[in-house]
């Protein structure tokens, strides 16, 4: 019997159907998805970026989130599937939307009275306030802070530092609906209890936020900024447990497109009103000049005297050597603010 | 777009009724299948399309000319012209920053200091295996294995979108006689290709991001913050992961391909059982493996020329085998590991005169997969080191827990099983009435969301190769 020829493929052995068969099936799946996952495809559509990507999911999402809100059975699905999520419980508090709800506005005539908290002492001439031991460090934010947080664990682990990595990726502080940065950040605090937290965090923001009285403020004008500001700020306050942890607040680098670049400057400028409440323990960390100096977007850049890519292809994240020179800056910030370190 | 994503679950039901409406149309199902494919690559960026129909057409132009030619040498020439076109293009994409920076760093060690410039390059998704198919395609015509096909059917070969991404690397002599005639609609593997879609849901989203998260990406981040258990538990972890996100994504494509009419060749076969390297190669990526043999290691001489020449060209084979998954030493150190594995292993078949035990073999050469795996996986050398050396610092474990040690077991378990239950369990399924195949695909489509975190599934390993 001759060899048969290994280029020529025969069907798997078993049942076969109609096409029509296959497209009932798939059509029957499709029926229940949209029954029990209609909602999670009209959120998924809300959270994606401008395109025509979210312009196609929202298209299928909304009627699919409405055919869900007839049927009703999602939430029990969810309840029923709740113990497989890896993703865990905020709680409420911190909420975003509950600042939103209260207002956030200082009421007219009113002045918030400037506390010590506002005056980092180094900038005062003062003698800076060290804290003995760094033991736990919180690395977190979005794909920013990825591949920073394992630098810096790899550069801190012979210092004894415990360091956890938190990414939260394709998040942002202005897309609240993937996850509440307000939340998140009071139960990582509540959590990990750490003494120091890098934050890095801005690939994903420019989504408009809710006002109160139930308008919106669009990206990029004062109105997004001081909503942002808003919120970096109270997670700013979270984060630094009322003085006894130290926070290092990372700028962003400008991205390449110009589009991203216009909500970099927000979101940069925004951090920098957030701050001045709390700069005895939140320290801005410049990134913005290091990698874009003069506001020019560069993919490489001299380090230790070779010229060395530092920009992912996409234009926006640091890659491993980028990384790894601002793991370098953090860290060379933090040995000011840890006996330990120095 | 991947797989599993709300994305993919819109496109895939819409081409699928599309294309079975046309199948017998083909004047018109070709192009809408290209326009589909294509609008399933420009998802990750519009202008890798260029880059796609740029490499289609090369290769189409020199079958052409190949074919028609019956002068030796021209056939030769635009053959090596071709196939130096598309390794070209993979080096630029693939591998230009890699050596830019390790030559300008030489350059700079031996005072001369002409710095190649550097740039930042998107890698095109799946630009490996776009590749080797257009090397597949002109080689073949040009050993006269096969005629050159119509423009479109060459176009449908390369960017058919089930295979387009992470493969598995289809021969154009498998693919492009199938487009020759319409599917049959009346005899369509509804049943298999379902039950390989759940599995590929299963294997990838409940499984290898599983154990991504909870144990394999933190230690290999950082290895000095775990004891030895742990970086154990994450090396057998990364060989379990790997190996559910790549054949969980074969398994998905293969599926798709089979709902469409068309049938992909097998890429694993439960490669963990293997009592030898030349068995795990058989039964890994095998489809790569096809044709490193087919286009590399036959080539350059295969087997014949005697024991040293034999033992040269696996290491080539392999080294390069490595390389071709990314610009990086732990690549080739991957490679080069396997390669003296396979050439150990040939010695002391011929050698050794006992045969050791088959529970020996099996812990032997599952053993140093899992350790080859280790630099494969690390961002670079220092790292794996790291790593290594982490084994011999023992601690208390704070990674292990029954669920992440069961699945570990069960996947490597099940490998080693016989597969007539398997089997059985499989035929059982593919017989279910198509309402039920689809609410059963619905109901692990549902289950394995339930697993993904607020962040979506992260893309397949594969995808960056």
């Amino acid at each position: 019997m001759p060899k048969k020829d290994q280029y020529i493929l025969d069907r798997p052995t078993g049942r076969t159907l109609r096409a029509r068969d296959g497209i009932s099936a798939i059509a029957i799946a499709i029926v229940v998805l949209l029954i029990v996952e209609g909602h999670s495809i009209r959120n998924s559509g809300e959270q994606m970026g401008d395109g025509v990507q979210r312009t196609v999911v929202l298209a299928v999402g909304r009627p699919a989130g409405w055919i869900a809100d007839r049927f009703g059975v999602d939430d029990d699905v969810h309840r029923l599937t709740a113990s497989l999520s890896p993703d865990a419980s905020l709680g409420t508090a911190g909420s975003f939307n509950a600042s939103v709800a209260a207002g956030g506005a200082q009421a007219a005539g009113a002045v918030a009275p400037v506390t010590p908290d506002a005056f980092d002492p180094a900038s005062l001439g003062a003698k800076p306030v060290v804290i003995p031991k760094l033991s736990t460090l919180l690395v977190t934010g979005d794909s920013l802070s990825q591949p920073m947080d394992v630098e810096l664990a790899r550069r801190l682990a012979s210092k004894g530092v415990n360091t956890i990595r938190d990414p939260h990726l394709g998040t942002g502080i202005s897309k609240s609906a993937l996850v509440d940065w307000g939340r998140l950040s009071t139960q990582q605090v509540h959590k990990d209890k750490p003494n120091a937290i890098v934050f890095f965090l801005g690939a994903n923001e420019g989504f408009p936020f809710k006002v109160a009285g139930g308008g919106s403020a669009a990206c990029c004008g004062p109105a997004w900024a001081a909503q942002y500001a808003t919120r970096a700020r109270a997670m700013m306050n979270t984060y630094r447990q009322t003085g006894a942890a130290r926070v290092y607040w990372l700028t962003l680098p400008f991205a390449r497109d110009p589009a991203r670049q216009k909500i970099d400057r927000a979101v940069n400028a925004a951090i920098y009103a957030a701050v001045a409440p709390y700069r005895a323990q939140v320290r801005i960390v410049d990134m913005t000049s290091v990698f874009t100096p003069g506001g020019r977007y560069r993919a490489a850049m001299p380090i230790g005297g070779r010229n060395t890519i530092v920009r992912m292809p996409d234009g926006i994240h640091l890659n491993e050597a980028g990384s790894a020179l601002a793991a370098q800056i953090v860290i060379a910030r933090m040995k000011a603010d840890f006996a330990s370190l120095q | 777009m991947v797989f599993p994503s709300i994305q993919f679950a819109i496109f895939f039901p819409i081409v699928l009724a599309l294309s079975w409406a046309l199948m017998k149309r083909q004047w018109a199902w070709k192009p809408f299948i290209l326009a589909a494919s294509y609008v399933f690559y420009s998802a990750a960026n519009p202008l890798f399309c260029v880059l796609l129909a740029a490499v289609t057409l090369a290769n189409q132009g020199a079958a052409k000319i190949i074919h028609r030619s019956s002068d030796e040498r021209v056939r030769r020439g635009v053959a090596t012209l071709a196939v130096a076109l598309d390794l070209g293009t993979l080096g630029v994409f693939k591998y230009y920053g890699f050596f830019a920076q390790e030559i300008n760093a030489l350059l700079d060690d031996v005072g001369l200091g002409l710095p190649l410039p550097l740039a930042a390059i998107a890698l095109p998704v799946g630009i490996s295996f776009i590749v080797f198919q257009a090397i597949s395609y002109t080689v073949d015509v040009y050993r006269r294995l096969i005629e050159p096909a119509s423009t479109i059917d060459v176009a449908l070969y390369l960017s058919f979108f089930p295979h387009l991404v992470a493969g598995p690397i289809v021969r154009a002599r498998e693919f492009i006689p199938q487009l020759a005639t319409p599917r049959d609609p009346s005899n369509v593997a509804v049943g298999a290709g379902i039950s390989l879609i759940v599995i590929g849901l299963v294997k990838k989203v409940a499984i290898a991001d599983y154990l991504a998260r909870s144990v394999v990406d933190p230690v290999f981040g950082v290895p000095q913050q775990f004891h030895a258990p742990d970086v154990l538990l994450a090396a057998y972890g990364y060989a379990v992961q790997i190996f559910c996100d790549f054949s969980g994504y074969t398994d998905i494509a293969i599926g798709l391909a089979l709902l469409m009419g068309f049938v992909f060749p097998q890429n694993f076969d439960r490669p963990y059982r293997s009592l030898s390297f030349r068995e795990f190669w058989r039964r890994w990526h095998m489809t790569l493996s096809r044709f490193l043999r087919d286009f590399l290691y036959i080539p350059l001489g295969g087997n014949r020329g005697g024991k040293l020449k034999t033992a040269r060209n696996l290491m080539i084979t392999m080294v390069l085998g490595g390389l071709w998954h990314g610009a990086a030493w732990g690549f080739v150190l991957w490679g080069t590991i396997h390669g003296g594995a396979l050439v150990i292993e040939n010695v002391f078949r011929e050698r050794l005169k006992w045969s050791p035990p088959a529970w020996l073999k099996w812990v032997l050469v599952f053993h140093i997969v899992v350790l080859a795996w280790i630099p494969f996986r690390a961002p670079d050398l220092s790292l794996a080191w790291a790593f290594v050396s982490r084994l011999g610092d023992w601690g208390p474990p704070t990674l292990w827990n029954f669920s992440v040690v069961g699945v570990i077991v069960l996947v490597i378990g099940l490998q080693l099983l016989p597969t007539k239950p398997m089997d059985a369990l499989r035929v059982a399924f593919e017989g279910l009435h198509p309402l039920l195949l689809g609410a059963s695909l619905a109901a692990v489509i549902v289950l394995t969301t339930a697993t993904v975190s607020s962040e979506g599934v992260p893309p397949f390993i594969y995808f960056q190769f």
